[in-house]
């Protein structure tokens, strides 16, 4: 108990300016973009206007680690999951493992993000839209 | 950290490769300065126009996909609207896919003989057939390749024409995303005539910066500047559609073709208006938290007990265009004209500049019903407007053929001369404040309301007198500048955020030396670079004549001055450091 996680509260307030992505990209790898980010905001086609955020739910059991073939992708304390680079074969099997979608992949460097739950993609949200908060119940 | 990935597409061909020209961003540092030297080096003023060796040239910035509001994509070409330079910039989320596949700029040159598409998708970059949706609207080549495209976990930006680009419209625009448009000056024309129905770009690259401590402290200065001052609440909260008020409150809203700046329904089309009734939400292009964006649904019943809907975004110039020019006097059948307007891939503002005209020209028997096959054009009619619109995308009948031509050839075909708003080509913007935004649309480098603020010096006048001097002076000075913001490029919203100081410290975070100083030397080069540009095309800023309407109608400023505007003219010219021609005092002919 009292860890924090990341929850969408007001989905329909965001306005795609992907100030989160950003953020992440910038705070936590120190580079621009948002090619690193360990979160992502999906915009749908034309002026429809509808914005779905995707964040890491910290899962006490990660169905990424449990699909990771080389036990590169581990279950972190208090949920989530670390990674250890040396052991991960690029294999994807951890992004695709994730059902909702939630779990990044660098291009670039071909692993996995893994969300580190530090809130700047919250504290860069003009609208709101993200909060980090208290888990209350069981997590899963 | 510099740019200078330049790919080059040969569409007569179908190759594309890649150029390194680091030396070209060091120098012109991006944006509007880099893009007019490659078209300097690659345009060919010997040309028509939509001759196939005519490039379209797209470039972003230094700031691109790292500052706040750095949301713009310049677009350079030769305008088929005025035959010199073309220029129009575009939001969405260009930019920053552009700079996360690591293409910095795009020279397109060629024709081919298909449709086809140009897809940046990471590095890997073809030209692929766009045969199956050439035809198709705006909106719906977005949703076609949007569902074709769209791969999992990365942004994608889509540029596409519609009907009208196809047919050559030379007011028709290139649309980005969610309604951003390379709107002015006719590069829809440019696109269609190259048979490239659209540009998408996918990619998801990181970007390296030499200095990640201070990047991150600058960009936390300026973020908090652009969500938490006043600098763009304006923008945040209304929109451009707050000008509809602020203007009319001055005299200065352009009315029935410019006859007055005074629209008495403009409470009626107010962005308030709008807001209220309308407005389902904010959006945003990429990299920006102001979020300008104004969407709005359009619900209409087409049966009894069904309705469709459409979701569609509106703007100041927008409301002007097909609103107030027009005399229509309510959200919703603004927004039925602008969904027309959108699906055909033209230039509202042109647009409706040209159905004010036309409407002018029927009311005063400069045409008449056999030019418009029975039909009888009023200010206020939307239903005419729409039918009027219907019949030139389906090219029923020589006059509506004409009418996507824009106004000053149909002035020249029909008549209507001296009441034909356009200045060297280009229907100007919304603005009826004064000498100062006439101005603008003379000696402006794209004739648009954003090269130099003139409305807005014309807005500063009415609060105290400035001398001509001092205005022309600010005019110029401003117009340097903007050169320097659009080779960033921001957005212009956010230039109260964007000093010359937090620039610099910016580009210093990038490891990119641009003293305070550089940066105006930067923006003086590249204005006389531009004009340049213009003159071997045959562009003469006094050979542009004024509408003689234009002259008799009261700005929130009294009258405009002939021989005052001369005496602009000549002085803009003098403190741009540009050659000043004998000025002529030619009236425009009346036919």
């Amino acid at each position: 108990m009292g860890e924090k996680i990341l929850k969408v509260v007001n989905r329909d307030r965001c306005t795609g300016c992907f100030s989160c992505m950003y953020a992440c990209s910038r705070h936590v790898k120190g580079v621009g973009g948002t090619g690193k980010s360990a979160m992502r905001v999906r915009a749908y086609s034309g002026t429809e206007g509808a914005f779905s955020i995707r964040v890491c739910m910290r899962c006490i059991h990660p169905d990424c680690a449990a699909a990771c073939p080389t036990g590169a992708l581990i279950p972190a304390p208090g949920g989530g999951v670390r990674l250890d680079r040396e052991k991960c074969v690029s294999c994807g099997a951890c992004v695709r493992a994730c059902t909702i979608a939630a779990l990044q992949w660098d291009e670039e460097e071909r692993v996995p993000i893994p969300c580190i739950f530090c809130g700047q993609c919250v504290a860069y949200c003009p609208n709101g839209v993200i909060a980090l908060v208290e888990r209350t119940s069981g997590g899963e | 950290m510099l740019q200078g990935r330049i790919l080059h597409v040969d569409l007569t061909y179908g190759k594309t490769h890649i150029e390194e020209e680091p030396e070209l961003f060091a120098k012109h540092l991006g944006g509007t300065a880099v893009a007019t030297e490659l078209l300097d080096r690659f345009g060919r003023t010997d040309l028509d126009p939509l001759d196939p060796r005519a490039p379209v040239i797209l470039a972003i910035g230094p700031f691109s996909a790292l500052y706040p509001v750095a949301t713009k994509t310049v677009s350079v070409f030769r305008s088929p609207l005025t035959g010199e330079l073309g220029e129009s910039h575009a939001g969405g989320r260009l930019a920053a896919a552009l700079r996360e596949t690591g293409v910095d700029a795009v020279v397109i040159r060629g024709a081919s003989k298909d449709p086809v598409f140009l897809h940046v998708d990471g590095h890997e970059i073809s030209l692929r057939s766009a045969r199956t949706f050439w035809g198709q609207s705006s909106p719906a080549t977005d949703r076609l390749l949007r569902e074709a495209l769209e791969k999992k976990g990365r942004k994608l930006s889509l540029v596409r024409i519609g009907p009208a680009g196809e047919r050559l419209s030379p007011m028709a625009c290139a649309t980005v995303d969610n309604s951003r448009h390379f709107g002015r000056l006719g590069l829809g024309a440019v696109l269609g005539s190259k048979k490239l129905k659209a540009i998408a770009v996918s990619g998801k690259g990181s970007v390296a910066v030499e200095n990640p401590k201070s990047y991150r402290d600058i960009y936390h200065d300026i973020y908090e500047k652009v969500v938490r001052s006043d600098e763009m609440k304006k923008y945040h909260d209304l929109g451009t559609p707050a000008n509809v008020l602020t203007l009319n409150a001055i005299n200065g809203l352009p009315t029935r073709n410019f006859s007055q700046g005074f629209f008495e329904n403009a409470q009626k089309i107010s962005g308030e208006a709008f807001l209220e009734e309308v407005n389902v939400q904010h959006m945003a292009c990429a990299h920006c938290p102001c979020g300008c964006i104004q969407v709005a649904e359009l619900r209409e019943q087409f049966a009894p007990s069904h309705y469709s809907t459409v979701r569609v975004s509106y703007d100041y110039e927008l409301i002007f265009a097909v609103g107030t020019q027009l005399s229509i006097s309510t959200p919703r059948e603004i927004l039925r004209l602008i969904v027309f307007i959108e699906k055909q891939g033209w230039d509202c503002m042109s647009m409706g500049n040209t159905l004010a005209w036309a409407t002018e020209a029927f009311l005063s028997g400069v045409i008449d019903e056999n030019n418009t096959a029975g039909l009888s054009l009023s200010f206020g009619d939307t239903s005419t407007y729409l039918e009027v619109m219907r019949r030139v995308s389906e090219g029923q009948g020589e006059f509506f053929r004409d009418l996507e031509k824009g106004t000053a050839f149909c002035s020249s075909k029909y008549g209507g001369g001296d009441f034909a708003m356009h200045y060297g080509g280009l229907e100007p913007a919304g603005y009826l404040t004064g000498e100062n935004a006439v101005m603008t649309w003379i000696a402006g480098v794209r004739h648009s309301h954003l090269d130099d603020n003139g409305y807005g010096i014309d807005q500063k006048l009415i609060l105290g007198e400035i001398s001509m001097e001092d205005q022309v002076k600010m005019q110029v000075r401003e117009a340097q500048w903007r050169m320097v913001l659009n080779s960033l490029v921001i957005c212009l919203f956010a230039r109260g955020v964007y000093d010359a100081s937090t620039i610099s410290k910016g580009l210093e975070a990038l490891g990119l030396d641009w003293s305070p100083e550089k940066l105006l030397d930067l923006g003086a080069r590249a204005l006389k670079a531009k004009y340049a540009w213009k003159k071997k095309c045959g562009f003469s800023p006094e050979r542009i004549t004024i509408p003689e309407k234009m002259l008799r109608v009261r700005t929130s400023n009294g009258l405009i001055d002939r021989e005052r505007m001369k005496k602009r003219l000549e002085l803009f010219l003098r403190y741009a450091g540009l050659p000043c021609p004998c000025l002529s005092s030619e009236k425009r002919a009346t036919t």
